[in-house]
């Protein structure tokens, strides 16, 4: 249990009567929904109490925000310290400590100090965890924020070997970055990124992955940027947290030497860890000299591979424990339901944004989706702020129940903006055929050059669904617009596509 | 139609050495000529276009003289459809091609592809009074805090807010709203076509989606992907002209702002266009391509459609404002004094995508048309009663914002323009639609194959060239304004040279 003691102030500052004219809104969780909130809600009522209470001693600090289109966006993550945050923003109270209970009938939480404090609205931003495989076996590491993939630098400092289990965007972008270090990727689909690409996409970055130099550097990064933040006084813990470029201050260096061999196990799992007394060496994959490993992981595809340690990015699981007493409601996935308001089902004046979150109550809607990531938690929690400021003012004046908050159009289309493998990819809308269950008049338009673009737009009955864009394709604005246009662009076929025509300028 | 390249030229004549006619006949129920402006190199590329689309062309997009003539051929266009020079495939209309109809007429349309989806997509010009050797030196800074006000985001200096009910008021009072809340100056106003309000608007013409679109996520107004520039003067070409606009000499800073209504501009087109082509077979309007989606003037859908439009018009002069605003800020935070001090006033403010209500003579008599401007720019004559009193003498002030990174030119209007193109002038730069190059077979089967296993059918384009160099079909910037010049449409009074570009 985490706890720190408030000093006289702040103990006195939070003792106050959340009211009506002093509302106080309590964030919990200081990721990146949770941070978006507060300083949403910061940016839109000054006056209003906000406070963040975070178990983890970082806060995530998103930066450099670039407006790409409409509802495109892409930004650096960070992790300060809750003093550097505390400094960046002093309207924003942070409580580094864990919340034990709800109580959602009378508007207040217990921290694990036991310190109560009232609110007026509550958003439960607490993310997901690592979904970590054979959690208690030492040689496995789960890797999801800046201390994980601290450790896991670590470790493959003295590694020549290692094994990934996932196929998720960290695994993806840590298999890429990894160097002097032999790999074995093990994933249950067929093709790899299977979340984000479809099998084209990963076709097109297979070469790439699997020929990359050794000092290869083709980020681009933005020309102007913000400074690193106060994040970086010397003392203070800091780091590269997980966004496009997470990987930066890290070494990901192992001791193979130059060479680095990636061998993907595709449609396996592991099924079980042996260590070298307990594997039959006879079964044991022999790829390398090295005969004795420190752990041996056996496949459900036969394969018995040893490796200095295992790196499972296998998904995540909602972090709701705060929630499971209160008569709120849970989808499949494990995320607790929230309305088209942000709002958790079955509870008032509770809200929930981010991971945490599940949006299965929503409308189905024809070209968004919801995906754990980072985007959809920034927006998750803007829209969270927006709607607890809105019922806040509509109790105050009208005395009548919540009314409703028209959802932002980011909800009305799936847009994310991040990178693999070097390159700028970016995905629209249902940009897999998604939950297109009639196949009649679906069709792809594919252009693609080998190691520079790949183009992807789904098609049903001659209108745009969704776009995979890889590369700097400069068409993310006209294909966001053509698809909430809903036009029918049959007429034009794949020309649609073609490089000799300007398609911006023509829909311009 | 299945003519050959010699039979469609039997149909264009040059009529001077600057402007060729279209007879009527080229395409089917022309009911006026068309006619376009070039000069002897972008003469080629529109022949060349038209031989290529008799060979088959690339797919559904027409060459520029087939969608000048089928514009020719709606119901009450009055004295020509015409390209300017930059005249280049677009939807329904080409971009760069202007159309006027009789609002007399009841026969007369109004189509939404005429104007385009980015509804008073616009430039607008600030100078100020600092010098390239002023910025050279903090050129860094001065784009970092450009960059910080422009594009906005949670916590970022820039924050205008804009809440549902801003948005709406926005949309009815343009430039208006601005001024209210403090974000432009009065003088702005005055130098803007329209004033930055089309007094017509109607926001409940605007659908909730449009507004959705319009209505940026934390409410402050982003500027999204459209661009500014910080520029200097390169060249003067009409001393008299610059000095009205406040522009004395080479090296001159201004800053060009480009913008226009981005989704919610293409949200009430295409509401538009929906609502149209249900209302045309009951209108028994008949037109030769189905983008040509049009309904009469007086017609509700013609009447919400204007009130939409102009709304969404409404929206883009705002965003420049909002722009100009920010953009004054930050060169206030640089150089250390209040904007005012840096003179930096709009020179003035021109839409490029839009349709007006306006008087013009035709055959002597003085007739009211709606004038459809798309990729094309309002050059009203000296002693126009339109045109701020400060460029009376001299004309409307013409802003040619080239592609962003090329140069940008400052025209004025002429009565000669007047005359014989309803007060337009070009717009930009163009491409015509070139042969299909032969291109490498790269080898991307691979990834055909695995895509393929989906089971859905795939249609492939052709791919990109890496290193595509300046195709030979591109219609320069410089051509396509001396063009103008030389055809006595606009006139040219200064050249600009970007030094830094914001993208928001």
């Amino acid at each position: 249990m985490i706890c720190r003691t408030l000093d006289r102030f702040e103990t006195a500052a939070l003792k106050f009567t959340a009211s009506m004219e002093n509302p106080v809104f309590i964030v919990v969780g200081g990721g990146i929904a949770g941070v978006s909130c507060a300083e949403t809600i910061n940016a839109l009522e000054p006056s209003a109490k906000v406070v963040i209470i975070s178990v983890s001693p970082l806060i995530k600090a998103v930066r450099n925000v670039q407006e790409l289109t409409r509802t495109l966006a892409s930004f650096d993550v960070d992790e300060t310290s809750i003093k550097d945050y505390s400094d960046l923003h002093p309207n924003i109270s942070i409580i580094h400590d864990i919340v034990k209970e709800i109580d959602s009938g009378e508007k207040f939480v217990v921290t694990g100090c036991g310190e109560t404090l009232k609110y007026t609205k509550l958003c439960v931003c607490t993310g997901a965890r690592q979904n970590v495989i054979f959690s208690d076996n030492k040689h496995v590491i789960g890797i999801r924020d800046t201390a994980s993939a601290k450790e896991l630098d670590r470790k493959l400092h003295n590694a020549e070997r290692l094994v990934v289990v996932g196929n998720g965007g960290i695994a993806i972008e840590l298999i890429f970055q990894i160097e002097c270090c032999n790999v074995v990727w093990v994933i249950k689909d067929k093709a790899i990124g299977q979340v984000f690409f479809d099998p084209g996409a990963s076709q097109f970055f297979l070469p790439i992955l699997l020929n990359k130099k050794t000092d290869s550097s083709d980020m681009k990064r933005m020309t102007y940027k913000l400074e690193q933040s106060a994040a970086t006084k010397a003392g203070h813990v800091t780091g590269g947290a997980l966004g496009p470029d997470w990987h930066q201050n890290l070494q990901l260096a192992g001791q193979a030497g130059q060479t680095k061999e990636i061998n993907i196990q595709y449609q396996a799992e592991v099924e079980t860890l042996l260590s070298s007394d307990q594997v039959d060496h006879s079964e044991v994959d022999r790829k390398s000299n090295k005969s004795l490993w420190p752990v041996y992981a056996k496949l459900t595809n036969g394969k018995v591979l040893g490796c200095d340690f295992i790196v499972s990015a296998t998904g995540v699981v909602p972090n709701t424990e705060v929630l499971t007493q209160l008569p709120c409601s849970f989808s499949e996935d494990g995320g607790v339901r929230i309305d088209e308001n942000m709002r958790v089902t079955g509870l008032c004046g509770v809200y929930a944004a981010g991971d945490v979150c599940s949006t299965t109550a929503w409308q189905k809607k024809p070209h968004w989706h919801q995906m754990r990531l980072w985007t959809q938690a920034r927006q998750m929690g803007m829209f969270a702020a927006q709607c607890m400021i809105s019922h806040h003012k509509n109790i105050q004046t009208s005395n009548s129940s919540d009314c409703e908050t028209p959802q932002d159009i980011c909800f009305d289309l799936f847009a994310h903006a991040t990178r693999f493998f070097g390159k700028r990819v970016i995905l629209l809308g249902r940009y897999n055929a998604q939950g297109i269950e009639d196949s009649q008049g679906l069709e792809f338009l594919l252009r693609t050059t080998p190691g520079e673009e790949y183009i992807k737009v789904v098609m049903l009955n001659g209108r745009m669904q969704g776009a995979v864009l890889i590369g700097e394709t400069d068409l993310e604005e006209t294909f966001e617009n053509l698809i909430l246009n809903e036009i029918d662009l049959s007429m034009l076929g794949e020309d649609l596509l073609n490089p000799d025509v300007d398609i911006t300028d023509y829909f311009d | 139609m299945g003519r050959s390249f010699d039979e469609e030229l039997q149909y264009l004549e040059r009529k001077t050495d600057y402007c060729w006619t279209i007879k009527k006949g080229f395409v089917p129920n022309m009911q006026v000529e068309g006619a376009f402006y070039v000069n002897s190199h972008l003469e080629k590329l529109m022949l060349e276009e038209l031989r290529n689309s008799c060979r088959g062309g690339i797919g559904g997009f027409l060459p520029g003289v087939k969608q000048i003539a089928n514009v020719a051929a709606l119901p009450g266009i009055v004295k020509n459809s015409i390209g300017l020079p930059d005249v280049h495939s677009g939807y329904g209309f080409a971009i760069g091609n202007m159309a006027a109809f009789d609002m007399d007429d009841p026969e007369s349309i109004v189509s939404p592809g005429g104007v385009g989806f980015d509804i008073n997509c616009g430039v607008r010009l600030i100078r100020t009074n600092l010098d390239e050797t002023d910025v050279t030196p903090v050129k860094e800074q001065l784009c970092q805090s450009l960059f910080d006000h422009i594009p906005v985001g949670v916590g970022s200096k820039g924050v205008i807010p804009m809440q549902a009910k801003d948005l709406n008021e926005a949309l009815e009072m343009g430039v208006d709203w601005s001024l209210r809340e403090g974000y432009a100056w009065a003088e702005d106003k005055e130098h803007c076509e329209e004033y930055g309000r089309l007094l017509q608007a109607d926001p409940s013409k605007v659908s909730a989606k449009a507004k959705k679109r319009g209505l940026p996520q934390l409410g402050t107004l982003g500027a999204g992907n459209h661009y500014a520039e910080i520029q200097v003067v390169d060249e003067i070409f009409d001393k008299h002209a610059a000095n009205k606009m406040g522009i004395d000499h080479k090296g001159q800073v201004c800053v060009m702002v480009h913008c226009g209504s981005r989704g919610l501009g293409h949200q009430v087109a295409t509401d538009a266009l929906v609502a149209m082509e249900k209302a045309m077979a009951r209108d028994k309007i008949i037109v030769n391509d189905r983008q040509l989606a049009c309904a009469h003037i007086k017609s509700a859908e013609g009447q919400d459609y204007l009130k939409g439009m102009f709304a969404a018009g409404n929206y883009a002069w705002v965003n420049r404002s909002s722009m100009t605003f920010l953009t004054r800020q930050a060169f206030g935070k640089v150089f250390n004094c209040p904007p005012d001090d840096l003179d930096m006033q709009l020179i003035y403010d021109v839409s490029h995508n839009i349709a007006k209500v306006e008087e013009h003579m035709v055959n002597g008599k003085q007739k009211t048309l709606l004038v459809h401007r798309k990729g094309s720019t309002r050059a009203f004559p000296p002693h126009h009663p339109l045109i701020p009193v400060d460029y009376q003498l001299t004309g409307q002030p013409v802003l040619i914002g080239g592609t962003m990174g090329t140069c940008s030119y400052v025209l004025t209007g002429t009565q000669h323009g007047m005359d014989t193109t309803f007060g337009t002038t070009c717009h930009g730069a163009g491409r015509a639609l070139s042969r299909a190059k032969s291109r490498r077979n790269l080898d991307y089967q691979e990834v055909l194959d695995k895509l393929a296993e989906k089971g859905i059918s795939i249609r492939v384009a052709s791919p990109k060239l890496v290193m595509e160099e300046a195709p030979e079909s591109y219609k320069d910037v410089t051509e396509v304004v001396n063009t103008c010049h030389e055809a006595g449409i606009s006139k040219k009074a200064i050249k600009l040279r970007p030094i830094a570009v914001i993208k928001g």
